[in-house]
């Protein structure tokens, strides 16, 4: 039992709180925590949960009997994409300033020299959550999520 | 500590010809060993030659990135299929 629960029900024993007191003190500290243990653990159980990013392509009922029936089904192991990551770091500043114009010329105002490895972890972490799910007019599904 | 996958099945399909290969990697690895081991007085005589551009501690650098993403691709599958051809590979 902990230090603050153990206080109050001292409290409650020695008649200085009434029950109601000690029931709204004892639910308080409960919530807190309780919430704080549970965003920890959800938290963890999200980094341990996604492994995979899947990419699947079905063909729609249209193509069931043949024709052209392109099926993909893509699992890239997260591990691989955040190592992937790490190796952008590792590329000399001149390739960095080619890839910076290139992506300039298309419109893309991004720095690569910006991209520290605090931010791929949470651009990684975000990933989690990604959800792509597009059906096209022939029934074909294109999914891309993390599992 | 991250292991490198120890089986790769390479499976391409085409319109007439295709080809079934499962590569034991783990076969390899031992084999990878022993070329470092005689690569590595190469290594050795090539660090103080290339030790004033900095060039080494990106070598090692690149080296370990190299073998991150090695390890890293355990569980990769990769499977296409279209109406004739087949693409199918897979780490375990």
């Amino acid at each position: 039992m902990d230090e603050n629960k153990k206080k109050i029900l001292e409290m409650l024993a020695e008649n200085k709180i009434s029950t109601d007191e000690a029931y709204r003190l004892l639910s308080a500290l409960g919530t807190e925590g309780g919430t704080s243990e549970g965003t920890a653990k959800s938290g963890t159980a999200a980094k341990m949960k996604s492994k995979y990013l899947r990419v699947c392509i079905v063909p729609g009922p249209e193509h069931e009997h043949g024709d052209k029936a392109d099926r993909v089904n893509v699992r890239v192991p997260m591990t691989l994409i955040r190592a992937g990551m790490k190796f952008t770091s590792l590329l000399p500043p001149e390739a960095r300033d080619k890839v910076t114009g290139a992506l300039r010329e298309k419109g893309i105002d991004f720095d690569m020299r910006n991209l520290k490895p605090e931010d791929m972890d949470e651009l990684i972490e975000a990933l989690s959550e990604l959800e792509v799910d597009v059906v096209s007019s022939d029934g074909d599904t294109v999914k891309v999520y993390v599992e | 500590m991250k292991r490198p996958p120890m089986l790769m099945h390479v499976k391409i399909r085409g319109e007439r010809r295709g080809f079934n290969l499962w590569i034991p990697i783990f076969l390899l690895l031992p084999l990878a060993l022993a070329v470092f081991i005689i690569v590595a007085p190469l290594i050795l005589i090539a660090i103080p030659i290339f030790w004033p551009s900095g060039w080494r501690k990106r070598a090692l650098h690149i080296f370990g990135a190299v073998f991150e993403i090695i390890c890293s691709m355990r569980g990769i599958k990769v499977d296409m299929q279209s109406d004739h051809d087949c693409v199918y590979i897979s780490a375990i």
